[in-house]
C-alpha cells in the first residue's frame, strides 16, 4: 500500500479533465469528460483482461507441473519412490471416506481437525496481534516495552515450544492452538505497527477537519487505511501456520494431517503422503484466495 | 456574515441552494500567536507574535520560505495545534480543535484511497450525522454530493476510485470534499506544490472561479511568489527570527484574474516589490 497517499498515487490513467473555468459552463458534459468515463471503464475492462490471463497462465503452470510429475513417475516405475498422479488422486478418493488402518479416521475427518486447530489458533492470534500492534502504535512507552520482546520472539520457529507446550498443556488440542498462536502474534503485532505507522497524520487530521469525531476517525480511516497491510500480514501469518501445525501433528499428536502424512510414510505408502500434501496444498490455496479477495475488497488500487 | 452560532444550525436543510450554495465566510483573528517546540530538551520557537486579521471573504496568501512557520500558522488556525501564546479566533469564536467549520486541504489530496470520489465526498457529512450533528438522510446529502461533483467538473466520475484519476482531479475532488462540510473557512496548504506545471495553472483557473463562485475565506500557504500575487487579495510575508509575519502587501490587481495575466506589467511590479521584502 505504500504509494497510497504520494502526491501522484497510483497511475493517473486518465488525462486530466477540463476543470470548470470562467470561460465555459461549470460541469458541462462536454464531449471531452464522456470521452474520459469512457477511458475509466476501458482501462478497468483492460485491467480485468490482464487479470484473466495471468491466472490462466497460472493454471497452466500447474497444468505443466503435474505433466511432468505424471511422465517422471510413469519413466521411474517406482510406485514407492514416486507414485503417479492418478495414483495419488486415486489414494486421496480411497481414504476420503473410508478409515486408515493405522489411525481408524478417514481423511476428511483429519482435514477438519487441522483445520480446526488453524482456525482458532489464528483467529486468537490475529486478534491479539492486532490489539498489540494498535496498543504499540498509540503508546510510546508500549512500544518500547514489547518491541524488543518481539523482536527476540518473532524469529523463533515455534516449534521450539513443542515440549514446554506438551508439559504445560498436556496433549490435548490447546497445545496446538498455542503454538498457533504464539507464531501469530508477533508477526500481526509488527504487521498492524508498521501498517498504522503508515498512515499519515494528515489523513486523520483531514478526517477530523471534515468533522469526523475521534473514535469515527479511529475506526473509519485510521484501522480502515491499515487494513489492506494488515490483510497481507494475515496471509503470510496463515502459511506460518500451516507449518506449525503439520510439524505438531507428526510430533505430538494421534489425528490430523500431519499425522496421517507421518503414518503413512513410515508405511511406505507415499501415496498417501503425496495425498495428504496434495490436501494441505488446495486447503491453504482456497483459504489464501478467501483472504486475497478480502484485501481486493479493501483495496481498490489492486484490484485488476 | 450569515449567522453559525454553532455547527448544529447546519442541521436545517439548504435542499434549494443544492451545489451551489453560498456559504458564510468568516473573519479570522489572530493576536500575538506564539508557538515553541519542545522536543527532547530543545526549544524551537515556531512563531512568534502574530497578529493578523482575515477579512470575511477574503483570499489571504502566507509566503515564505521552508521553515518559516506557515504550515504551523495553518494548522494553529485549523485546531490541529495549540498555541501557547496569543489567541485565534475564526468567526467570532475561539479556536479548540479540529472541526468542520475550517476545512483544510493539503499538497497530497488525502483522499480516502478505499472510497470512490462520491463516498469520499459523502465521508464528512456522514461522519457527522453519526455524531449527530444533524438529521440530513442518504438521499438529502447525496443529491448535494452530485451537485458538488458536479460543480468541480467531476460528476462523470463519481464511481471512480482516486488512484484512477489524474492529480489535478483528485485535487477537485478533494476540494468537493471539503466544500460540502460547508466551511466557512478554508485553509490550503501548499495544495498545489505537487502538481506539474500545466495542471497548476490549470487549478489555479479552477481555484479562482470555485472562490468567486462560493465567497469563501481561504488561507492559502505558498512558498512560489506568482502564485501568491494570482491568487491573493493580500499577501502575508513571513520570514524572520523568530518567524513571523513580516509585512502584508496589498495585491492591487483586478478581479477576475486569469493565469493569462503574470506577465503583465501591474502583476510583475506587485511581485518585485514582495520578493524585496522576502529578501530584506
Amino acid at each position: 500500500m505504500s504509494g497510497w497517499y504520494s502526491p501522484h498515487a497510483g497511475a493517473a490513467v486518465i488525462e486530466d479533465a477540463r476543470p470548470p473555468g470562467p470561460g465555459h459552463g461549470p460541469g458541462s458534459d462536454g464531449p471531452g469528460d464522456l470521452d474520459d468515463r469512457a477511458e475509466l471503464f476501458a482501462h478497468r475492462r483492460a485491467r480485468r483482461r490482464a487479470r484473466t490471463r495471468r491466472v490462466a497462465t497460472g493454471a497452466a503452470g500447474i497444468a505443466g507441473l503435474l505433466v511432468l510429475w505424471q511422465a517422471a513417475a510413469m519413466l521411474l516405475g517406482d510406485q514407492v519412490a514416486l507414485p503417479s498422479v492418478s495414483q495419488t488422486v486415486a489414494q486421496f478418493f480411497h481414504y476420503l471416506n473410508r478409515p486408515y488402518p493405522a489411525q481408524g479416521k478417514p481423511l476428511w475427518y483429519d482435514l477438519y481437525i487441522s483445520l480446526r486447530r488453524i482456525l482458532i489458533g489464528f483467529a486468537i492470534g490475529v486478534a491479539g496481534g492486532v490489539t498489540l500492534g494498535s496498543a504499540m502504535s498509540a503508546s510510546r512507552v508500549v512500544r518500547h516495552l514489547i518491541d524488543p520482546v518481539i523482536e527476540i520472539l518473532r524469529p523463533l520457529p515455534p516449534l521450539a515450544f513443542i515440549p514446554l507446550f506438551i508439559v504445560w498443556l498436556g496433549i490435548g488440542e490447546t497445545p496446538k492452538e498455542v503454538l498457533i498462536v504464539v507464531g501469530v502474534v508477533p508477526l500481526m503485532a509488527v504487521m498492524t505497527v508498521a501498517a498504522l505507522d503508515e498512515v499519515p497524520d494528515d489523513l486523520r487530521l483531514c478526517a477530523r477537519t471534515l468533522g469526523a469525531s475521534r473514535g469515527y476517525t479511529l475506526l473509519h480511516v485510521q484501522i480502515r487505511a491499515a487494513l489492506p497491510f494488515i490483510l497481507t500480514g494475515m496471509r503470510l501469518a496463515m502459511a506460518g501456520a500451516w507449518s506449525s501445525i503439520v510439524a505438531v501433528e507428526m510430533i505430538a499428536a494421534t489425528s490430523g494431517l500431519g499425522y496421517v502424512i507421518q503414518q503413512a510414510g513410515d508405511y511406505l505408502d507415499t501415496a498417501l503422503v503425496f495425498a495428504g500434501i496434495l490436501v494441505i496444498a488446495i486447503t491453504a490455496l482456497v483459504i489464501d484466495v478467501g483472504l486475497r479477495g478480502l484485501l481486493l475488497l479493501a483495496d481498490p488500487s489492486r484490484r485488476g | 456574515m450569515a449567522a453559525r452560532a454553532e455547527p448544529a444550525s447546519e442541521a436545517v436543510p439548504d435542499a434549494a441552494a443544492g451545489g451551489a450554495r453560498a456559504a458564510g465566510a468568516a473573519g479570522v483573528l489572530l493576536s500575538g500567536v506564539g508557538k515553541t517546540f519542545r522536543r527532547a530538551g530543545r526549544r524551537t520557537v515556531a512563531l512568534a507574535g502574530v497578529d493578523l486579521e482575515v477579512r470575511p471573504g477574503e483570499l489571504l496568501c502566507l509566503l515564505g520560505p521552508s521553515g518559516c512557520g506557515k504550515s504551523t500558522l495553518l494548522r494553529i488556525v485549523a485546531g490541529a495545534l495549540d498555541c501557547d501564546q496569543g489567541s485565534v479566533t475564526v468567526g467570532g469564536r475561539a479556536v479548540s480543535g479540529p472541526a468542520p467549520d475550517r476545512g483544510m486541504l493539503f499538497q497530497t489530496p488525502m483522499l480516502f484511497p478505499w472510497l470512490t470520489t462520491r463516498k469520499n465526498v459523502l465521508f464528512g457529512p456522514r461522519a457527522q450525522r453519526s455524531r449527530g450533528l444533524h438529521e440530513r438522510d442518504d438521499p438529502e446529502l447525496e443529491a448535494e454530493a452530485d451537485a458538488i461533483l458536479e460543480t468541480v467538473g467531476l460528476a462523470q466520475f463519481s464511481d471512480a476510485f482516486p488512484h484512477e484519476l489524474s492529480g489535478g482531479m483528485q485535487h477537485r475532488a478533494a476540494f468537493a470534499r471539503a466544500l460540502v462540510t460547508r466551511p466557512s473557512l478554508l485553509l490550503m496548504d501548499e495544495p498545489f506544490g505537487a502538481l506539474d506545471a500545466l495542471t497548476r495553472v490549470r487549478m489555479h483557473e479552477f481555484l479562482l472561479a470555485m472562490w468567486e463562485r462560493y465567497r469563501i475565506t481561504i488561507i492559502f500557504v505558498t512558498h512560489d511568489i506568482e502564485e501568491a500575487v494570482l491568487l491573493g487579495d493580500r499577501v502575508a510575508v513571513m520570514g524572520g527570527r523568530p518567524p513571523g509575519i513580516k509585512q502584508v502587501i496589498d495585491v492591487p490587481l483586478g478581479r477576475p484574474r486569469s493565469a493569462l495575466d503574470v506577465d503583465t506589467e501591474g502583476f510583475l511590479a506587485v511581485k518585485r516589490g514582495i520578493r524585496s521584502s522576502l529578501v530584506s
